[in-house]
């Protein structure tokens, strides 16, 4: 059994580097795979989990993030991309800069977030309660790619991620129950089509003299 | 008699399926809501599916009247607008959404389906807000997706930890539980106070606000305003009931009203200023609640419910103001003491919201900073009338300048009644409030 929590251990620290490597990336077509397999791994480990505690509760939320995240959000994002070449990246985003920021924010708001409060928390589902750093840092990822890019979709993806942390957060500690996860996917599934909605009419955010003040 | 709340759910939906006539149907819809709140009194206290107290029935009150009022005004202004970013059938069916949205969060006994509440007053509010496309409100719908459904999904840990500490998410068995002083409950309730408090306006997670309210058609404004931010302030008092944080919740409110009031300070866009003072008294109301007094909860709701008619008054005559003015500046505004109607709800919405007596707004506001100084919180109290005051001055003195001073240059356009209906009402609640108090003492 140990063998199967080290695996999930590694998933876990996978998710890490996916979240990473989005935020690195200046391809909107390569962001979105990213968040596609992301999302992948977090089936995997609720898999994973329903084996190993027999559940069939992390069963359906494994197929449900497959239908839902990996399939049905990635082909809507896909599809939103417009063809033109000046859309397919940020050309003025320079990544190690930014992957130097990004860095120093993680390292921050989780030395505050965890060392803080989460640290004292018990998992249920996982031996190890330090396995929690892993949604967190997921979220803050999340975060700091919707505050740091400008493109529509990109910020789209950071919503999304914060997101995945949710339910990786939820699948480390004690998920909740699978109606009320179906709507929240739902939920979040609708917003991916407004956000989509949206970005055909403005693709780009910029200061506005009108919404100041 | 779960029937009667799935009643109150389903009719705006039987009359969205009457899509080519959507606007006749939603407002009938809408009165019969109102018709339904008898129902639903004599229901109170449920606990079921569905979770009616008093509380909720004060809420479920204000976002019925709400929606009806809003309803009724949309019928001209919607028809009126030229450069539509949806159709005024989509407009009306995702207005009738939004409300649905809003009764689920506050009548269901279950925090995580509250939380579902709450995430879908923004997806269906959302497309709202470009009713009226332009290139900046497009940005404001924007900002306030991307805002809100960050700070709405972090809420969602405190969800997570809810039901972690308790094993269920049943509000009522939760509250009925005794109250327990464990770091997950406590990191709980204080989340969910960063992650709801962002649709309810909470410095500084409030950025969003200021956009929506002032790019949004006025009715959407007005349902924004008078009860979209106090549906998610009810989700959060449920939350606090569970364990009462007093301190840090007085003083994000206190925080916010001061940071409020600054704001309000310096607006040169009545829309805006408006939506100042809605963040200002939403976070007056959250610090009633945080008090934890029941002096504080009466003031709160009485609070709530005045401000909900003030603000939804003030929003229709910004409407109508915009419409015959086409400016949102408050310095280009000039002379509408010529317009008697507008000037009238413009002066009776204005003092609403600045909690002028006899408002229901001025008790409130009094109960609450009662219900402060009886738990010894003297700084805040001083920060909170202070805060007040600037406001109070701030939104009066722009609102004089927009109706006495200079010409009337526009045409005789009247505006609407239901600007003059809302701001009646509003009064009418203190009045009542003074009415019932007499009696009982």
């Amino acid at each position: 059994m140990n063998i199967m929590y080290t695996i999930i251990y590694l998933i876990a620290a996978f998710l890490a580097i996916t979240g990473f490597h989005i935020q690195s990336e200046k391809y909107l077509r390569s962001m979105v795979l990213g968040l596609a397999i992301q999302s992948s791994m977090i089936a995997l480990i609720s898999f994973i989990f329903g084996i190993i505690l027999d559940s069939y509760t992390f069963i359906i939320l494994g197929i449900l993030v497959i239908f839902l995240r990996v399939i049905l959000v990635t082909y809507f994002l896909i599809n939103k991309i417009p063809r033109s070449l000046s859309y397919v990246y940020e050309s003025k985003v320079s990544t190690t800069y930014m992957l130097i920021l990004d860095f120093i924010f993680i390292i921050i708001s989780i030395f505050i977030v965890y060392s803080i409060s989460f640290i004292h928390i018990v998992t249920i589902t996982y031996p190890v309660k330090n396995i929690l750093l892993f949604p967190l840092l997921l979220f803050f990822q999340g975060l700091f790619l919707i505050a740091s890019r400008k493109r529509t979709i990109a910020q789209v993806l950071g919503y999304v991620e914060e997101e995945n942390s949710l339910i990786i957060l939820g699948v480390f500690l004690l998920p909740v129950p699978i109606i009320i996860e179906s709507s929240v996917f739902l939920d979040v599934l609708i917003l991916v089509v407004i956000f989509s909605v949206i970005s055909i009419e403005k693709n780009v955010h910029e200061k506005m003299e009108e919404l100041r003040g | 008699m779960i029937i009667i709340p799935l009643i109150i759910l389903i009719i705006p939906l039987i009359a969205s399926i009457f899509y080519k006539n959507i606007k006749n149907s939603s407002a009938i819809g809408a009165i019969i809501e109102i018709f339904m709140l008898i129902p639903l009194y004599l229901l109170n206290p449920y606990r079921g599916f569905f979770y009616i107290d008093t509380v909720t029935f004060i809420f479920v009150l204000m976002v019925s009247s709400i929606y009806l009022l809003s309803v009724l005004y949309s019928r001209k202004y919607v028809r009126d607008i030229k450069n539509r970013g949806i159709s005024e059938n989509m407009y009306y069916l995702l207005m009738n959404f939004f409300y649905v949205a809003m009764e689920f969060a506050l009548m269901v006994n279950n925090y995580g389906f509250m939380w579902v509440g709450i995430e879908t007053t923004t997806i269906s509010s959302a497309l709202l807000l470009i009713t009226e496309k332009s290139d900046t409100s497009l940005e404001a719908t924007w900002r306030y997706i991307i805002i809100v459904s960050a700070g709405v999904t972090f809420a969602f840990i405190s969800v997570i930890l809810i039901y972690y500490s308790f094993g269920t998410l049943t509000v009522t068995t939760i509250l009925a539980e005794k109250i327990s002083n464990t770091l997950t409950v406590r990191l709980a309730v204080g989340i969910a106070l960063v992650g709801f408090g962002t649709k309810v306006g909470i410095f500084p997670v409030h950025t969003w606000l200021p956009d929506a309210h002032s790019e949004g058609p006025a009715p959407v404004s007005a349902m924004f305003s008078g009860v979209l931010l106090p549906t998610a302030l009810y989700v959060l008092y449920r939350i606090y009931e569970i364990f009462p944080m007093r301190m840090i919740f007085v003083w994000a409110g206190t925080v916010s009203v001061l940071f409020a009031a600054i704001f309000l300070s310096y607006q040169h866009n009545y829309k805006r200023m408006f939506a100042y003072s809605t963040m200002e008294n939403m976070n007056i109301a959250l610090i009633g609640m945080g008090t934890g007094t029941e002096i504080g909860l009466i003031g709160s709701l009485l609070l709530l419910l005045s401000h909900s008619f003030g603000k939804a008054g003030a929003f229709y005559t910004a409407g109508d103001i915009l419409h015959i003015s086409g400016t949102k500046e408050i310095n280009a505004i000039s002379g509408f003491i010529e317009n008697k109607r507008i000037s009238a709800s413009l002066l009776l919405s204005s003092f609403a919201v600045t909690g002028t007596p006899p408002y229901g707004t001025f008790f409130g506001e009094f109960l609450i900073l009662y219900s402060v100084l009886s738990i010894h919180f003297y700084a805040q109290f001083i920060i909170i009338v202070f805060s007040l005051f600037i406001a109070f001055v701030s939104i009066n003195l722009n609102v004089s300048r927009m109706i006495f001073r200079g010409k009337y240059e526009y045409n005789k356009s009247s505006g609407s009644i239901i600007s003059l209906i809302s701001g009646i009402i509003s009064i009418a609640t203190g009045i009542i409030f003074l009415v019932v108090i007499n009696a009982i003492l």
